[in-house]
């Protein structure tokens, strides 16, 4: 890389990447590395959830190769084991991974300055945690955000090809009546509480919890569905209260 | 079988709402509604989703006072640190404490 290339851009960074190694890819991993750590007990309880549904332990390994995001792998497992609908659990998974199209929204205009096998190659590492830290990099150069988010993305893939993998062996160990799989509304818990950034998102969730307490007893988790369909349109219309 | 197109079903509509505008919207901004219908997506199902979990195998919420305080101390914490270790870690002990107490 050309130094004064570099030195020149580095004038346009902000602080907060000033700090970071003039290489990308060796500033992706440092970063990457502890944003992961969060994902390591996610991984131990998917691995004990896949192990409780009774589905083939690899088969519920793939869902990290196929469909690759934490949650929806949770909800897609956890549902296909308790006997829902496969239809109503397929569209649960796709509901809990809908929020990636506002991912890929927001990155939609970097990603024009990108290359065609880059463009497809990225959307499937687009993740959480890959979104919040290429965002900060959207204004780079277009070469050193391409390196930067696939060695994010890889770092981030690998890992939890591996640790969903070691789940499969350790999150069954722990004895069932310690109640492990509390920490799965747990996690979840705490993913929603931090996403809400104002009220009526708040609002949206306890209307949809509501919902779904108030159907529990009906067939294939629908409740699921009508709580998660109820919650939108009360976020939407608090929403609209606010302004 | 059926598990294996599930899996893979979930797996192609998760790659499209990843790709959806990447591929092709670009440069076109979503309409206002639209944004905000997406906005509250993600709440509302994990809202309805943690209790769908909460649900036992004869349809009925099986929360007691060790679950409710667990999920309660659990959100305090989650808003304080936006740690999910703590967060598991705080909501994960006063359950078990709570439950070794009763």
């Amino acid at each position: 890389m050309n130094p004064r290339v570099t030195t020149r851009r580095n004038e346009n960074l902000t602080v907060a990447t000033m700090n970071n190694p003039r290489t990308p890819a060796v500033a992706a991993v440092r970063d990457a590395l502890p944003i992961f750590i969060p994902a390591i007990p996610f991984a131990l309880v998917l691995g004990l959830a896949i192990v409780e549904s009774g589905i083939d332990p690899l088969l519920g390994w793939s869902t990290s190769l196929i469909v690759y995001g934490g949650a929806s792998q949770l909800t897609l497992v956890t549902l296909l084991g308790e006997g829902a609908a496969v239809a109503a659990a397929v569209t649960a998974a796709l509901i809990v991974n809908a929020r990636h199209l506002m991912y890929s929204a927001a990155m939609a205009p970097t990603f024009q300055q990108q290359p065609a096998w880059f463009r497809w190659l990225g959307s499937y590492l687009l993740i959480d945690q890959v979104f919040a830290l290429c965002m900060l990099r959207i204004n780079d150069d277009p070469r050193d955000f391409r390196i930067y988010y696939l060695a994010v993305g890889t770092t981030f893939w690998l890992l939890w090809l591996l640790t969903t993998a070691v789940g499969l062996f350790i999150g069954p160990v722990v004895p069932l009546e310690w109640g492990l799989g509390f920490a799965i509304p747990i996690l979840f818990l705490g993913v929603l509480v931090m996403g809400i950034d104002h009220w009526p998102k708040a609002g949206a969730a306890l209307v949809a919890a509501g919902i779904a307490y108030l159907a529990a007893d009906l067939p294939s988790k629908s409740g699921l569905l009508l709580g998660a369909l109820a919650g939108v349109p009360a976020g939407v219309m608090l929403e609209n209260l606010r302004k | 079988m059926t598990t294996f197109l599930a899996i893979l079903a979930t797996g192609i509509g998760t790659y499209f709402s990843r790709s959806l505008f990447i591929l092709s919207l670009a440069n076109r901004r979503i309409p206002a509604p639209v944004r905000s219908a997406l906005d509250h997506v993600g709440p509302s199902v994990l809202g309805a989703l943690i209790v769908t979990m909460l649900i036992g195998p004869d349809g009925r919420v099986m929360i007691g006072y060790a679950e409710v305080t667990a999920l309660a101390v659990a959100s305090l914490v989650a808003i304080k640190t936006r740690n999910h270790i703590l967060t598991l870690i705080a909501g994960m002990s006063v359950f078990w404490l709570i439950r070794a107490l009763l």
